[in-house]
C-alpha cells in the first residue's frame, strides 16, 4: 500500500498558550514547533502498515520551509519521503483551502513519483486549531471513502478493514482503496528516531510544491470561514484552600464550606 | 435565515445538547427546523415538537448495527434536506460523531463548518462564533460568509430552550445515491463495561494520576457511588489502564459542565482543565500544594487522596443521614 501522511506542523502542545497582550494573537514564542500529535500517530500506523505488509510512506506538509524540519523527523521514522506545500502569501487560509492544496499535491506527488496512492492519512485533529475539519473535507474533495478516528487498519481483499473508535466502542469497516483515514490515539506510541536514521534524514532533499506547481494561480475559493481574532477565556477564581495536618479536620472543613455553599 | 438542527437521541429521548442547538439558533436570528433520523423516533420528536417551531422525521434512513444512521447516510441527507428546505446552515452538537460528518455536510453545502462552538453574537448582521483553540487557553471568534455555515457546538453553552406551542412533526425523505455510501459498516464491538453519560450528570467524581492504581481508583468510585455522581478520569488515569476511556474527561474526552465536579489526584493539566472548567462547583484535592487545579477549584484540599477520601465518603454518608 502507498501511504500519503498529511502533517501540521503546530507549537508544542505541552506549553501552555495565552495571548500577546500587545498583540491580542497567540504568543507561540515559547512553544518550538513539531508535528501535531495526532498526525505522528498517523505517520506511526502507516510505518507500522508497510512494515508488515509493503508499500512506501510520503508525508506533505502546508506552511513555510520552516516546515522541513518536521518532514525530516517524519523520514528519521520511517517515511520515504516528504513535501513542503509552500502557502506563502495565502492569508489565512481556511480548513477547506487547506484541504484543497493537500488534494492538489497528492496529484502532482503522485505525477512526480510516478505512483498512486492507495491511503491518505491525517490526525484526527491538530493540537492548535483542533477543528478536525481537514481530512473529511480531503475526503470529500476527492470524492473518496472515508473512515474516521480511526485506530487500526488492515488489508482485506479489495480494500481495507478500518477500526473506528466511537463513543461506546469500535464500529468496524471495510472500504475500497483508495481511501482517506483520520487516526486517533492507537495502543501504542510513535517510535523515536535513532541517531542513524536522524543522520541520515538530515541530508533528504524535501522538495517545496509551490501554488503555480500544483496549477493553483488563484485559491479556488474565497475562504468560507474568517478569523476575527481571539480573545483569553474568563478566568475562574480560585476559592478557599485547605492546608491542615491532619485529614479529618481538612475533611470537616470541606465538607462544611461545600455544605454552606449549598453544594451538596 | 434557516437553520436545520440536527436532533440525536439518548436513552430515547432528545439529547439535551441538540435542544440547546434551539436557542443557538435563536440567538444566531435562525428559523430552526429540527431533524430526527433514528429509528423509533417518534416519542422523541413529539417532546421536540414542544420546543421547536418545525420538526422533521427523516424515513428511509440507512442505519448502523446500533440503530443509528450511519455517517455516509446522514452526510448526504442532511445535506440535501438542507436544499430541499432552504435551509442556509446546520447545527449539530459537539458529540465525536456529529463532529464527524459536519465538515462533509458544510462541503456538500459549499458553505463554511465551524467545529466546538461555546458561543455566539451577532455584530451588525454577522454571526460571530466563539470556539476554543489551542487545548482552550485561547478563544478564537469566527464567522461564515454570508453567515451560512455548519457549526458544532459543545454541550452547556446555550440554556435549554423554553417550551412553546407544540408542532405536528412531519415525514420527510430523501434520495441518497448509492454513491453516497462509500464506507460499509461490517461489525460494531461494543466496549466492556456501563454507558457512561458524562455530559448530563449534576455531579461527576473524577480520578487522575493521584489514584496510584486500580485499587486506588477505587475510592472514586466509591465516593461517585455515595454521590449518585457519574465517575470520570484524567487522560493518566485511562493510559494506566485504571477506568476505560469512555470516562475521559478533557480535550481529547468528554466536556463536561456538572453542577458539582470532584477532582481527586488531577493536578489540573490544561487538557483536562478545558473539559470541565464550566462545571458549577469545583471540589480538588491533591498532595501537590502547586497544583493549577487549585487555581480554578472553589475547595481545595492540599492532601493525600488515598486518607482524604475514605474519610469524605463517610462524611457524604453522615450528611445523607441527616
Amino acid at each position: 500500500m502507498e501511504f500519503l501522511v498529511c502533517v501540521k506542523q503546530v507549537p508544542d502542545d505541552s506549553v501552555e498558550i495565552h495571548l500577546n497582550p500587545e498583540t491580542s494573537t497567540p504568543d507561540l514564542s515559547q512553544a518550538d514547533p513539531e508535528a501535531g500529535a495526532f498526525d505522528t500517530y498517523a505517520e506511526e500506523l502507516a510505518v507500522r502498515f508497510i512494515e508488515e505488509n509493503e508499500g512506501s510512506v510520503t508525508v506533505v506538509s502546508v506552511g513555510t520551509e520552516d516546515n522541513k524540519t518536521c518532514i525530516k523527523n517524519s523520514i528519521a521514522v520511517g517515511a520515504s519521503s516528504g513535501y513542503v506545500v509552500a502557502d506563502e502569501g495565502t492569508d489565512c487560509l481556511d480548513s477547506a483551502q487547506v484541504a484543497d492544496l493537500l488534494a492538489a499535491a497528492a496529484a502532482k506527488i503522485e505525477e512526480q513519483e510516478g505512483k498512486k496512492f492507495d491511503i491518505i492519512l491525517c490526525g484526527k485533529e491538530s493540537t492548535d486549531a483542533i477543528g478536525g475539519q481537514v481530512g473529511p473535507l480531503l475526503a470529500e474533495k476527492l470524492n473518496l471513502p472515508l473512515v474516521e478516528n480511526a485506530v487500526e487498519i488492515t488489508s482485506v481483499d479489495g480494500g481495507i478493514s478500518v477500526k473506528q473508535e466511537t463513543d461506546t466502542g469500535f464500529m468496524m469497516y471495510e472500504i475500497a482503496t483508495p481511501a482517506v483515514v483520520t487516526i486517533s490515539k492507537p495502543d501504542y506510541d510513535p517510535r523515536y528516531p535513532t541517531i542513524r536514521s536522524k543522520m541520515a534524514a538530515r541530508k533528504a532533499k524535501i522538495p517545496t510544491l509551490s501554488l503555480s506547481d500544483l496549477g493553483i494561480t488563484d485559491l479556488a475559493s474565497e475562504a468560507k470561514i474568517s478569523s476575527l481574532g481571539f480573545e483569553e477565556p474568563k478566568k475562574r477564581q480560585a476559592g478557599i484552600k485547605i492546608n491542615e495536618t491532619e485529614a479529618e479536620e481538612a475533611v470537616k472543613k470541606a465538607m462544611d464550606q461545600m455544605i454552606a455553599d449549598k453544594a451538596l | 435565515m434557516k437553520y436545520l438542527v440536527y436532533v440525536e437521541l439518548k436513552n430515547g429521548k432528545p439529547s439535551g445538547a441538540a435542544l440547546e442547538l434551539l436557542s443557538a439558533a435563536k440567538k444566531a436570528g435562525a428559523d430552526a427546523a429540527a431533524v430526527l433520523a433514528e429509528s423509533g423516533c417518534e416519542d422523541a420528536a413529539a417532546e421536540t415538537a414542544k420546543f421547536a417551531s418545525e420538526v422533521i422525521i427523516l424515513d428511509d434512513v440507512i442505519t448502523d448495527p446500533n440503530g443509528r444512521p450511519t455517517e455516509d447516510f446522514l452526510t448526504a441527507a442532511l445535506a440535501k434536506l438542507a436544499a430541499d428546505e432552504g435551509a442556509d446552515g446546520v447545527l449539530l452538537s459537539a458529540a465525536p460523531f456529529n463532529r464527524n460528518i459536519a465538515p462533509r455536510i458544510a462541503s456538500r453545502m459549499g458553505v463554511g463548518c465551524v467545529t466546538d462552538v461555546i458561543g455566539l453574537t451577532v455584530e451588525g448582521g454577522t454571526v460571530v462564533f466563539t470556539r476554543p483553540s489551542y487545548g482552550g487557553t485561547v478563544l478564537e471568534k469566527q464567522s461564515a460568509a454570508d453567515n451560512k455555515v455548519v457549526a458544532t457546538i459543545r454541550s452547556g453553552s446555550f440554556d435549554a430552550p423554553e417550551e412553546g406551542a407544540a408542532c405536528e412533526p412531519v415525514h420527510k425523505s430523501v434520495a441518497v445515491d448509492d454513491a453516497d455510501l462509500k464506507a460499509k459498516i461490517t461489525e460494531f464491538i461494543a466496549e466492556a463495561g456501563e454507558v457512561v453519560n458524562l455530559e448530563d450528570a449534576d455531579v461527576i467524581v473524577a480520578g487522575g494520576r493521584g489514584m496510584g492504581s486500580e485499587e486506588g481508583f477505587k475510592l472514586v468510585e466509591d465516593l461517585a457511588n455515595e454521590l449518585g455522581a457519574v465517575v470520570g478520569a484524567s487522560r493518566p488515569a485511562i493510559e494506566s489502564g485504571w477506568v476505560g476511556r469512555t470516562h475521559q474527561v478533557g480535550q481529547s474526552g468528554k466536556i463536561v459542565a456538572p453542577k458539582l465536579y470532584i477532582a481527586c489526584g488531577i493536578s489540573g493539566a490544561m487538557q483536562h482543565v478545558s473539559g470541565m472548567m464550566d462545571s458549577g462547583y469545583i471540589v480538588a484535592i491533591n498532595k501537590d500544594e502547586d497544583a493549577p487545579i487549585f487555581q480554578i477549584a472553589d475547595v481545595g484540599i492540599v492532601g493525600d487522596v488515598h486518607k482524604i477520601l475514605p474519610l469524605m465518603i463517610d462524611a457524604v454518608k453522615a450528611h445523607k443521614a441527616q
